[in-house]
């Protein structure tokens, strides 16, 4: 892959094909995928969605020593106010000194729309570096100024000369693209061409060679990994794996959420590049590959039981101690079996529907059927070939997943809604932010993730079988809710199929509900 | 020109226009705009607003025609007009109300073309263009509340003279706007008057499309919705009266002699609710008569936020409380003239405090200003500076607040650390809420 010589990233609908309608069964897409036309597919009635910029920020909300400019009419990533108490804590929890989020938007207004917005941006980016002197200041580039033709990257050359921050542009015009997760390839486009490389690391310079210390470090960078971060883990989680990670005897980088511009520099000395969700990592890992020859690990989400062994010990394979990797698992597993015994009792038959990104849900089913639930249905932001593949492990892992229904669409809970009614599973497993519309249909709620809790490795899975089983105890809450407020939609909807919207072309299903 | 605004404290217009559509009755938004406009809207209501929650049809809900590439090269209406159809199909409301995004403007897709489809249907469908480069939040609101006088609001040919109608509390910007409101129509019902509120409780979309027949309306601000109101005084010849949004024993009075002198009532009368309101009021804030000087609860105070909940807070703070509320940023988008219009509402303080007022929209800048006021220690043996401190803000003033190591409460627009749900602050009753919070802070930690 080398897409890093352009300016700005292709979208995924290009690269990968993705797909973000469909409705039928696990088996339906598992087939209809391998014929490659999904990407076509649309709706005739839609609801809203983030775009890649408000994704973007998931991940650059949390570098540190950095400010971010958004370049665009005042409300883009307005979300930030609602995150930047969350985000200075969970970057104090890198570094005690952390500023916490800090950020600017260029107002973009009538007048701009007409003559351009590019003096705005200037005196932006020179504010920034003036009032904080950060390390980096990233610029977002929004829908606005990319139609208008301002050119963000001559303004950031000519000011880099200026400033003493490093200037990183992400295209992540939200108009540009369905599929949000191009957001991570935007960001990791702008990490990769500004933040990564030989010319920006100045490592300690040995004015006489010292062979053994050579040796040394040699020795150190071909037993680091990188372990990509996603956002929407939390650092409960990232302790987990590297406590995992270090029991093999590796070095642990972490990028790139809620690490310092800095850590980015010398990040292609490293053995393999460890991603823990394809969606988030693939356009940077395969780019590492391509630029500096590292080898990747990208299959799956250490999620689960059976996923976090499996994530081991393809990272232990590639550095040639599977032995030992078993052992650990084996002993982990085992005394992880004995912890949950108490709760696959209490859960055994419980019923969920899942929803939020490929990666993460088609894990998460897996963990859930481990602990002895059933898995109703799924609901995945977009589909592709990473979820594709997933998929097929699921659909051989858990028996009769084939009949599981599953919905592609970002949000859509008008489409949950109906699906909810009918599949009336036990708990909802849904991506924070549109979890409110099954609560009120009585449906007690598990969020697909969190950044206070843990989720990930063996540890994570103990966690997730004992909040659900907390969640289960009591579900007051959504019922009483439900007694008392309705959804919006109309009574009929809930008699139709629930994939009505979603226009299929040729493809067409028509899963008997 | 306008500048950039470093940590901006409002959403764009259409962000405005979501959350004031959001919270009417019966209304559901048709969202005409690029992917992802409606969710960026949602995560800065839902969550940075006293966590208000997703409303009847909007957050992940609202109808969006999630607008891309395709649309942006060849047009977009025909996507709007099925959108309309299908979200009629399928969302049960009685108005349905289109808005759009920038880049749908900018493309010069028109509305009309899709809405006018919808003449003769069961239900009523109107628009607005509400992109976001035409302003702030305020700016949508306004937008929304114009469409409605034009295009909802049915004529009457005659008055009711015991009907009012209020504005200018602006809804999700003002955290605590559905408390607020029904304080304000308590006070108003108290000088015998009915009150359309149209986003309070028990309100009806019917109270809205009558409220032609209401004798004035009372705009509750020098700012928000007075261009809204000069539309319906020109489409249906309704007055309408501006008036400073009021906390507090000496804003209240205030305002309930300026809205009773503008509806003609008897001053004895007016004089007599002022007595009794107050009698309860003093009540309560006669309890802190032991602790106020024990404790010293007097502070020097920075109020920051909008220019309706500043001039009502400072003067709550000076007049009511006896605290000395020294420093005042608005961070409003203001013209000239509407900056004149506000200063005017910080003076003639019977505590004879007056106020250092500053407008500006940088956030950074608000701990500048504290030291530009107080001066800074170099560590001289005699200084007075900021202390003992309270900052009176949003949330993004708990980093200068933590700075300087004086106590916040977050009163204003962003507030993702509290939670809100009836709690009001406008009036007598609510200026008891706001000294419990103020103090309460205080003596946390005893």
């Amino acid at each position: 892959m080398d897409y890093i010589r352009e300016k700005t990233p292709p979208v995924r609908e290009d690269r990968l094909g993705a797909c973000q309608a469909f409705g039928g069964s696990c088996c339906d897409l598992a087939s209809q995928s391998k014929k490659g036309c999904l990407y076509n597919n649309n709706r005739t009635f839609s609801q809203s969605q983030g775009c890649q910029l408000t994704l973007s920020l998931a991940i650059l909300n949390t570098i540190r020593d950095s400010v971010i400019v958004v370049h665009s009419p005042i409300g883009c990533g307005a979300g930030m106010v609602a995150q930047a108490g969350t985000a200075k804590d969970w970057q104090k929890l890198r570094d005690p000194n952390a500023f916490g989020l800090r950020w600017i938007n260029t107002n973009l207004d009538e007048l701009d729309v007409v003559n351009g917005g590019e003096e705005k941006l200037r005196s932006a980016i020179l504010y920034a570096d003036r009032e904080y002197r950060p390390s980096a200041i990233i610029v977002m580039n929004s829908c606005v100024p990319a139609l208008i033709g301002d050119d963000i990257d001559a303004v950031i050359e000519d000011l880099q000369k200026q400033v003493s921050a490093r200037i990183v542009p992400v295209h992540c015009e939200g108009f540009k693209t369905k599929i949000q997760a191009t957001a991570y390839d935007a960001v990791y486009h702008g990490v990769l061409r500004h933040l990564v490389g030989v010319e920006l690391y100045e490592g300690p310079e040995l004015i006489i060679p010292d062979e053994l210390e050579e040796l040394k470090e040699k020795y150190r960078i071909s037993h680091t990994v990188n372990l990509l971060n996603v956002s929407s883990m939390s650092r409960i989680d990232e302790q987990e794996l590297v406590k995992l990670l270090k029991s093999l005897d590796l070095n642990v980088r972490i990028l790139p959420c809620y690490a310092h511009p800095d850590d980015f520099a010398d990040s292609f000395e490293a053995a393999l590049n460890v991603s823990i969700c394809a969606t988030h990592d693939d356009y940077f890992s395969e780019h590492m590959k391509t630029k500096y020859g590292i080898p990747f690990i990208l299959e799956t989400v250490p999620i689960g039981i059976a996923n976090t062994s499996k994530w081991l010990l393809d990272i232990a394979k590639f550095f040639g101690i599977e032995e030992r990797a078993q052992k650990l698992i084996a002993s982990e597993v085992r005394e992880l079996d004995a912890a949950l015994a108490p709760y696959r009792e209490f859960l055994t038959g419980k019923t969920a529907l899942l929803g939020g990104g490929e990666i993460r849900i088609l894990t998460t089913a897996e963990l859930l059927h481990s602990l002895g639930m059933e898995v109703l249905g799924l609901r995945g932001f977009h589909f592709d070939r990473y979820g594709e593949s997933l998929l097929e492990q699921l659909l051989e892992d858990v028996p009769a997943s084939e009949r599981a229904i599953i919905n592609i669409g970002a949000g859509q809970p008008f489409e949950q809604a109906n699906l909810l009614a009918k599949l009336k599973p036990d708990v909802f497993v849904g991506h924070p932010g549109g979890n409110g519309w099954a609560n009120k249909q009585g449906i007690p709620v598990f969020p697909l993730f969190g950044q206070t809790y843990n989720y990930m490795g063996y540890l994570g899975a103990f966690e997730v079988a004992r909040r659900l089983t907390r969640l289960l105890k009591n579900t007051s809450y959504s019922r009483n809710v439900s007694r008392h407020v309705g959804l919006p939609y109309r009574k009929d909807w809930y008699d139709q199929d629930p994939f009505s919207y979603i226009d299929q072309g040729a493809a067409d299903q028509g899963v008997a509900l | 020109m306008s500048k950039f605004v470093e940590r901006p404290k409002y959403v764009c217009a259409l962000g405005g226009a979501v959350g004031t559509l959001k919270v009417l009755p019966r209304t559901v938004p048709v969202l005409h705009a690029a992917t992802g406009c409606g969710g960026n809207v949602a995560l800065a209501l839902n969550q940075a607003a006293g966590y208000l929650g997703s409303g009847y049809c909007a957050g992940q809900a609202l109808s969006s025609t999630n607008t891309s590439e395709r649309e942006i090269v060849f047009g977009g209406e025909d996507r709007l007009t099925e959108q309309i159809a299908n979200t009629i199909k399928l969302v049960d409301g009685d108005l349905y109300f289109v808005i759009t995004g920038c880049m749908v403007e900018m493309i010069g897709d028109d509305i009309r073309n899709s809405i006018k489809k919808f003449d003769s249907g069961d239900v009523q469908v109107i628009g607005a263009e509400t992109g976001g480069f035409h302003g702030n939040y305020y700016k949508g609101y306004e937008i929304v509340l114009k469409t409605l006088f034009r295009d909802f609001v049915e004529p009457k040919a005659a008055r009711d003279s015991k009907l009012v109608n209020l504005w200018g509390v602006v809804p999700i910007q003002d955290v605590f706007w559905k408390g607020n409101i029904a304080l304000i129509k308590d006070l108003l019902n108290k000088l015998g008057y009915q009150v359309n509120t149209f986003f309070g409780d028990g309100e009806t979309l019917d109270s809205l499309k009558n409220s032609a027949a209401a004798t004035l309306n009372i705009v509750v601000s020098d700012t928000f919705g007075v261009e809204a109101a000069q539309v319906f005084e020109e489409v249906h010849g309704v007055p309408y009266l501006t008036v400073p949004f009021p906390i507090g024993d000496h804003g209240t009075t205030s305002f309930l002699r300026k809205v009773g002198s503008a509806l003609g009532i008897a001053n004895p009368f007016v004089e007599k609710v002022i007595e009794r309101e107050q009698a309860h009021y003093y009540s309560y804030f006669e309890r802190l008569a032991d602790v106020y000087s024990d404790l010293d609860l007097q502070r020097y105070t920075v109020v920051v936020g909008d220019s309706n909940y500043t001039q009502a807070l400072t003067r709550f703070l000076a007049d009511d409380l006896g605290w000395l509320p020294e420093l005042v940023v608005i961070s409003d988008f203001l013209t000239d003239e509407q900056q004149d219009t506000v200063r005017s509402n910080f003076t003639g303080y019977e505590s004879g405090i007056l106020p250092e007022l500053v407008f500006d929209t940088d956030a950074s800048n608000v701990g500048k200003y504290i030291a530009r006021h107080w001066g800074q220690s170099s560590g001289q043996k005699y200084f007075s500076g900021f202390n003992p401190g309270f900052i009176v803000g949003s949330a993004i003033e708990r980093d200068v607040a933590e700075k300087l190591g004086v106590p916040q409460l977050t009163v204003t627009y962003p507030m993702s650390n509290r939670v809100v749900l009836d709690r009001g602050y406008a009036g007598y009753t609510g200026a008891l809420r706001l000294t419990e919070d103020l103090l309460s802070v205080l003596v946390g930690s005893r």
